[in-house]
């Protein structure tokens, strides 16, 4: 999976979960912990969304607020686990 | 914080999470004579008339005023000036109903009469290790940091991202070897029904305390039944107060199906409910909570002081047949988000400085853990995605203020006063004008 491919489904998985079902103006550099558009209880979501979905576990070490800062880091994250 | 209590000064901690333009609020309202931050944080902050602030960095490189040596520091350390227990020991800012955040001034003698209390009540030895989870701005960090302190115990400060990871903190207080744990129920929620908290092998609790919102009973039975031998308490107080009501935990009746009591006086304070018609609560009456004593606060930075005057908690109360407190609910606006006190006044104050909004009312939906605001409004025109919202409250409010859901009606529902019908966005809210 391309790192853009990887970036949709994230963008969708968010906008439908976390905003209303809708993702109006959200992109890679949105900040997400900032802006509480995902907190402790949507974090363990995006987790076993992105395991299921892309079948990547992320360590609880990684669980950081730098790679949760936008889907831009978390992407990067997640490519580097791959 | 020991470094400012030493030299007779008070300390402000700032809520490392809220943005720069509250922080900056704050630290002019309480006019500030310098600032220990990060550096990158503390230029983001000290800015404009806060230029001039002196700093002293984490990184000492950014600091804009000398740090002394070790050996200098003994040398020159200023001397203790001699002070009162009614000197300002620390300013602790919660939100305000205005919009504008206000701060609670706490004196030695308030801090002191909890702490000494705390101690005993929880029998505090220097074996004791507390975990530290509530960041310093939050009055539950009192607890682990000064009662550990007077007892000689130790004081584990739990890191910020493990807050993201129930997991994380359950194998935190094994590592750690935690006796005390003091933490808001939503965050032992989560580490009992996500971190795995009741089967984790190496736990050396014997005492767990939880404070700042009920504890959703089915919740606190199975953290009851799976620590049998571990003391727990649950301790009640805003932050004008601290703690000011306790209640010991013991077996929970198998057909109670509200919250347990918040308990009786604390900390050497005298707590009663006042009915309606102004006279004392008595068995079975419901009333608002009054609290006079050592740790009631004289008063909000930069306002009339409190006097003599008993707080009024906003909070009301039953009174149980034991003499026991129960919590049934507020008498205002302020609502509780994860043990978060929330003006909702002062978020909603945030959505109207927002050009397209007219006119913007905010409710919560869910209890506990699941507890979400939710701002119903009306827009001038087109009306801004939720993501616009959450970012416009960001750059204003601390991020549990920020709003979870926005849901646009042409008007909002009003009574037949014309006071905003909270009770019908209420039940909106509930019942699925939400998104799931």
């Amino acid at each position: 999976m391309t790192r853009e491919e990887m970036l949709a489904e994230l963008k969708d998985f968010v906008g439908r979960e976390l905003l209303d079902g809708r993702d109006a103006g959200l992109n890679e550099r949105t900040p997400l912990l900032e802006w509480g558009v995902i907190d402790s209880l949507s974090i363990a979501e995006l987790l076993s969304f992105t395991s299921e979905r892309f079948q990547i576990d992320v360590p609880q070490d990684e669980v950081s607020p730098e790679n949760l800062e936008d889907l831009d880091a978390y992407v990067g994250l997640l490519l580097r686990l791959v | 914080m020991q470094g400012v209590l030493r030299l007779s000064a008070a300390y402000v901690p700032v809520d490392p999470m809220s943005p720069p333009t509250r922080a900056a609020t704050i630290m002019r309202d309480c006019r500030i004579a310098a600032l220990v931050a990060p550096g990158d944080r503390a230029r983001s902050v000290l800015d404009g008339d806060l230029a001039h602030i002196p700093l002293l960095a984490a990184d000492s490189s950014a600091s804009t005023t000398a740090v002394p040596e070790p050996d200098d520091h003994i040398e020159r350390a200023p001397r203790r000036s001699v002070g009162t227990e009614d000197d300002l020991a620390y300013i602790l800012y919660t939100s305000g109903s205005t919009g504008v955040p206000k701060g609670v001034c706490i004196s030695h003698r308030n801090a002191m009469s909890f702490v000494e209390w705390a101690a005993r009540e929880v029998a505090a030895q220097s074996e004791d290790r507390f975990s530290n989870h509530a960041p310093f701005h939050f009055d539950l960090s009192v607890f682990d940091l000064y009662a550990a302190f007077l007892s000689g115990a130790c004081v584990s400060i739990v890191p910020e991202h493990h807050a993201y990871v129930p997991r994380a903190l359950v194998e935190f207080a094994a590592r750690e070897e935690i006796t005390v744990w003091y933490a808001v129920p939503s965050a032992l929620v989560l580490m009992v029904e996500r971190g795995g908290l009741l089967s984790q092998s190496g736990l050396k609790l014997r005492t767990v305390v939880f404070a700042g919102e009920p504890y959703p009973i089915k919740q606190l039975r199975r953290l009851r039944q799976g620590f049998p031998g571990v003391r727990m308490f649950n301790w009640y107080g805003p932050t004008e107060t601290n703690v000011c009501t306790s209640y010991g935990v013991s077996e929970i009746a198998a057909d109670r199906s509200v919250p347990v009591p918040i308990g009786r006086a604390a900390s050497g304070d005298r707590v009663w409910a006042v009915k309606d018609d102004g006279s004392e609560a008595r068995i079975g009456d419901e009333g608002e909570l009054l609290v006079s004593g050592p740790t009631v606060s004289p008063g909000y930075w930069g306002r009339q002081p409190h006097g003599d005057e008993p707080y009024r908690t906003g909070d009301i109360v039953r009174v149980e047949p034991t003499g026991d407190f129960v919590y049934v609910g507020r008498r205002d606006e302020m609502v509780k988000i994860r043990g978060h006190r929330v003006e909702l006044g002062e978020v909603e104050a945030a959505l109207l400085t927002h050009p397209e909004i007219e006119d913007a009312a905010v409710t919560t939906a869910g209890f506990g853990i699941e507890a979400r605001l939710v701002a119903f409004l009306a827009a001038r025109g087109q009306p801004p995605p939720l993501l616009e919202l959450k970012g416009h409250c960001a750059g204003r409010l601390p991020r549990h203020m920020i709003i979870d859901s926005a849901i646009f009606l042409g008007e909002l529902p009003r009574t037949r006063n014309g006071k905003v019908d909270r009770l019908a966005l209420a039940r909106m809210a509930a019942e699925g004008a939400m998104p799931t």
